[in-house]
C-alpha cells in the first residue's frame, strides 16, 4: 500500500496511537471517569470483602484486576465513540492504509491509558487492601504491563465489532469476559504471588501464560482485524 | 429448484432414522450391557453420555472456526450457513456436556460444580457461543452478520487452549509444567472404551443430522433472503 518502504506501516500505527492518546490528553473524558470509577469498585469491592486483614490480603489481587477490567471495557469502548460521535471513523477508514494499522494504534492507545491507570490503581489497592508491592516491583509492573496488553488486545479488537451495534455497553463485555479469563486468572495469581506469597519463580510462570496469551492475540486479532470493521 | 430443496432429501430422512436407532442401541449397551465400574459402579453409565457428547461439542465448535474461516476466505453465503449449523450444535452440545458434567460431578465428588478444568471450559464455550448468537441477531446486513460471526467463531477457537489451561492451573493454584490434554493416565478396560465410542459414533451421527438438516433450512433462508432483495447477493465480501 505504501510508497515509504516496509516500515511505513509504522507510521501510520503511530499516528492512530498518537492522534488517539492525544485526544485523551486534551479532554481527559475517559482517565477521569475511568480512575474514579475503577477506585469506586475498589473501595466497594473491599467493602464486600469486610475487615478480616488476612482476607483482605487476599481478596486485594482479585478485587485490583476486577477494577481494572471494568475500566478497561469502558475505556476501550469509549475510544470507538469519540470517533464516531463525529464521523472521524469513517474518515479513518476512508485512508489508503492497511486496516491492521486502525487497529494496533488504537491497541497502543488503549494499552497505555489502561497501563497508566494500573499503576495508579496498583498503591491505591496496595494502602485498601493491605498488600505490601515494594518487594517484587518490577515483577509487578510486569505483570501489569503484560495483563493490560491482553486486555487492551481484546478489548480494541471487540468494541471494534460492536461498535455501532445495539446494545453496545453490555454487548462488549459478554464478548470480551469469556475469553479474557485467561488473562484475569493469570494476572490475579500473579500479582497474588508477588505481592502476599513473595513467590517469584511462581510469578514467572504465570508471565508466560500472559506472554504466550498476548502474542497469540496479537497475532490472531491483527490477521483478521480487517473483516471486522465496516465498509 | 425450490421444491426441490424444500423437501426432505430421502438419504438426509435414512440419516435422521439411522441416529436414532444407533443412539437407541448406544443406550441399550450403556445402561444395561456395560458392566458396572469397579470404583464407580452404575455411575460410569452417565459417562458414557457425558463424554460422547463433550467430543463432539468440541468438534462443532472447530468446523464452526472452520467454515468461518472458509467464508472469510471465499465470501459463499452457504459458508456461513455451515457455519452457523456447526454454532447451534456446538450450543446443544455444550449445554448437554454442562447438565451431564454436573449430573456426573455430584454423585462421584459431591458437589455440582467444583472448577474441574473441562467444565469450566465448556462453560466458557457456552457463554462464547450464546455471545456469537447475540451479535448474530443484531446485524442485518447477512455480509457483514457472516463476517463478524467467522471472526467470533475463529476467536472462540483460539481461547479454548488459553481457557483449558487457566482452567486448569486455577485449580490446582500453580501451573503444570506438563499437560495432558488427553487425561492420559487414566486408562480404560477393552469393555467400556468400546461402549464409549459407540455412544461417541452415535453423538457423532447426531450432530451430522442436525448439521445437514440445519444446513438444509439455512439454504432456504438464503434463497428466501435473496429473493427478497435484488439483485441477489453473490460471493463478494473482497477485502483488501
Amino acid at each position: 500500500m505504501s510508497s515509504q518502504g516496509p516500515f511505513a506501516d509504522l507510521g501510520f500505527v503511530a499516528a492512530v496511537a498518537r492522534k488517539d492518546l492525544l485526544q485523551e490528553l486534551r479532554s481527559r473524558a475517559v482517565t477521569v471517569a475511568t480512575l474514579f470509577f475503577s477506585s469506586i469498585t475498589l473501595m466497594v469491592l473491599a467493602f464486600a470483602v469486610g475487615r478480616e486483614s488476612a482476607l483482605m490480603q487476599q481478596a486485594g489481587p482479585g478485587a485490583l484486576w476486577v477494577a481494572l477490567a471494568f475500566a478497561g471495557v469502558i475505556s476501550a469502548a469509549q475510544s470507538y465513540q469519540s470517533d464516531l460521535a463525529e464521523a472521524a471513523y469513517e474518515q479513518l477508514l476512508i485512508y489508503p492504509i492497511p486496516r491492521a494499522t486502525i487497529y494496533l494504534g488504537k491497541l497502543i492507545a488503549n494499552w497505555l491509558t489502561m497501563l497508566a491507570l494500573g499503576l495508579v490503581l496498583l498503591p491505591i489497592g496496595s494502602v485498601l487492601f493491605a498488600l505490601p508491592l515494594t518487594p517484587g516491583l518490577p515483577l509487578l509492573v510486569a505483570t501489569v504491563a503484560l495483563g493490560t496488553l491482553g486486555f487492551a488486545l481484546i478489548a480494541t479488537f471487540y468494541a471494534a465489532l460492536t461498535a455501532n451495534l445495539q446494545a453496545r455497553e453490555s454487548l462488549l463485555p459478554v464478548l470480551m469476559f469469556p475469553v479474557v479469563v485467561p488473562i484475569l486468572l493469570a494476572a490475579v495469581r500473579s500479582t497474588d504471588a508477588v505481592t502476599r506469597l513473595g513467590n517469584a519463580a511462581l510469578a514467572g510462570d504465570w508471565l508466560q501464560l500472559l506472554a504466550g496469551f498476548d502474542l497469540v492475540y496479537l497475532v490472531v486479532c491483527t490477521a483478521i482485524f480487517h473483516f471486522v470493521v465496516d465498509e | 429448484m425450490n421444491t426441490r430443496t424444500a423437501r426432505r432429501p430421502l438419504w438426509l430422512s435414512a440419516l435422521g432414522l439411522a441416529t436414532l436407532i444407533l443412539f437407541g442401541v448406544g443406550a441399550i449397551l450403556a445402561l444395561a450391557v456395560s458392566p458396572p465400574d469397579i470404583n464407580q459402579g452404575d455411575l460410569i453409565r452417565i459417562m458414557y453420555a457425558h463424554v460422547s457428547v463433550a467430543w463432539v461439542c468440541f468438534l462443532a465448535v472447530g468446523m464452526t472456526a472452520l467454515f468461518g474461516a472458509l467464508y472469510l476466505w471465499r465470501g459463499r453465503p452457504m459458508d456461513d450457513v455451515w457455519s452457523v449449523a456447526s454454532a447451534e450444535a456446538a450450543l446443544f452440545f455444550g449445554a448437554l456436556t454442562i447438565i451431564g458434567g454436573m449430573t456426573y460431578s455430584k454423585p462421584t465428588l459431591g458437589v455440582f460444580w467444583d472448577w474441574d478444568a473441562k467444565l469450566t471450559l465448556t462453560a466458557l464455550l457456552v457463554t462464547l457461543l450464546v455471545g456469537f448468537f447475540i451479535v448474530r441477531g443484531l446485524v442485518d446486513d447477512p455480509q457483514r452478520r457472516g463476517r463478524v460471526s467467522a471472526v467470533i467463531g475463529l476467536v472462540t477457537l483460539a481461547s479454548l487452549p488459553f481457557n483449558y489451561l487457566a482452567a486448569e492451573w486455577f485449580r490446582t493454584l500453580h501451573p503444570a509444567k506438563s499437560i495432558n490434554l488427553d487425561g492420559s493416565g487414566i486408562t480404560m478396560e477393552a469393555a467400556f472404551l468400546g461402549i464409549l465410542l459407540f455412544n461417541v459414533a452415535a453423538a457423532a451421527l447426531a450432530f451430522a443430522y442436525f448439521l445437514f438438516e440445519r444446513v438444509r433450512l439455512g439454504r432456504l433462508e438464503v434463497q428466501a433472503e435473496a429473493s427478497e432483495d435484488d439483485p441477489p447477493p453473490t460471493g463478494e465480501a473482497v477485502h483488501v
